[in-house]
């Protein structure tokens, strides 16, 4: 049952990054050269959408939340490498799976490369984990670290975005 | 056009919120990256056992789900049917008159496919090193991490933007200064 349930997101999720071109590199690399907004504000669109569910869901026991630690260093080192790979290959981890299901030779050949990064962060693992240990501050959120209940912080945050979305950002052609 | 997207970038961004609360609230939230380590463990674990179970790394992710597929696994299987699915209904599949090239590519690098698959290639390794120190991608960190207001995913978020518009500005500096 939980395997036919993760089969059925999967499909809503591919379909959906698919048909929002979230797996063209144009798309991707237009929004990289802030050219063309369309994907970062798909991207904001769906956090101002899903941080007020999810915290609606928490109010009432039925978020099953999965909170990644915080360890500033070693996430910000994390985020650099990773900026770098998606601008070269021009895909992330999950749209280079979609644009592999439309065909894209140069998409299946970043899930190559990513098995392989993967597995080279295996080998690695034990010379570098000091990095996750360090400035590590644990599933810390901005509500839990603020003590608040977790709607206080969506719904102006939620809202910050559609003034991002609908005021700020604008494709640059 | 072939590569513009079928549907608006705000009922896309709708829909994957949607998706996520849904997600949610019946298992957890959406992420993709943590399927590759499962994926290099089970080929590892049926090629060379002893290897998989001695890496740290690797085990970790092995044992819990006894070095086969499970739920997140499914759901990356899933994002590939999905995908496929939708391309072939809406004419977006293999548009491209060389698959391996994305045409804006081949305006600035030009039109050797050997070079662009070993952008793709390293790349690909670079994202999923990121993604696994980071312990989470665009999807796992970024969009469900940030929708959890996670602190550590907004640092992450910031960061891949900043590396990434920086080295997308380098990569395509000509056609920038043109």
């Amino acid at each position: 049952m939980k395997l036919f349930l993760g089969l059925a997101i999967g499909m809503a999720f591919g379909a959906i990054l698919q048909l929002g071109g979230a797996s063209s590199y144009k798309k991707i690399m237009g929004s990289l050269l802030l050219k063309d907004m369309d994907i970062i504000k798909l991207i904001l669109m769906a956090i101002a959408v899903g941080t007020v569910g999810i915290y609606a869901l928490d109010l009432v026991d039925m978020a099953n939340l999965s909170i990644k630690p915080t360890y500033i260093v070693g996430i910000v080192i994390a985020g650099l490498i990773f900026g770098v790979g998606f601008a070269v290959a021009g895909y992330c981890p999950g749209t280079c799976v979609v644009a592999s299901a439309e065909g894209k030779t140069d998409a299946m050949v970043t899930v190559l490369g990513g098995l392989a990064g993967a597995f080279i962060y295996a080998l690695v693992y034990p010379a570098i984990r000091g990095l996750i240990s360090v400035t590590n501050y644990g599933e810390v959120t901005i509500p839990s670290a603020l003590g608040v209940s977790g709607l206080w912080i969506a719904i102006p945050f939620s809202a910050i975005l559609f003034v991002l979305m609908f005021k700020v950002l604008k494709d640059r052609y | 056009m072939q590569d513009e997207p079928v549907i608006s970038w705000k009922v896309a961004g709708a829909l994957l919120g949607l998706l996520l609360i849904l997600a949610t609230a019946l298992v957890k939230p959406i992420g993709v990256s943590t399927q590759y380590v499962v994926t290099d463990g089970i080929i590892l674990h049926s090629a060379a056992p002893n290897i998989a179970e001695s890496n740290e790394y690797l085990s970790k992710y092995g044992e819990k789900d006894d070095w086969s597929i499970g739920y997140g696994w499914m759901l990356v299987i899933g994002m590939f049917v999905g995908g496929t699915i939708s391309a072939v209904a809406t004419k977006h599949f293999r548009t491209r008159s060389n698959p391996s090239m994305p045409s804006m590519w081949s305006t600035q690098f030009g039109n050797s496919s050997p070079r662009r698959m070993m952008h793709a290639f390293i790349g690909g390794v670079l994202l999923l090193f990121g993604a696994r120190l980071a312990g989470g991608c665009t999807s796992g960190h970024m969009i469900s991490g940030i929708s959890q207001l996670t602190i550590g995913s907004f640092l992450f978020g910031i960061s891949i933007f900043a590396s990434g518009i920086i080295t997308a500005r380098i990569l395509y500096r000509k056609r920038l200064a043109s």
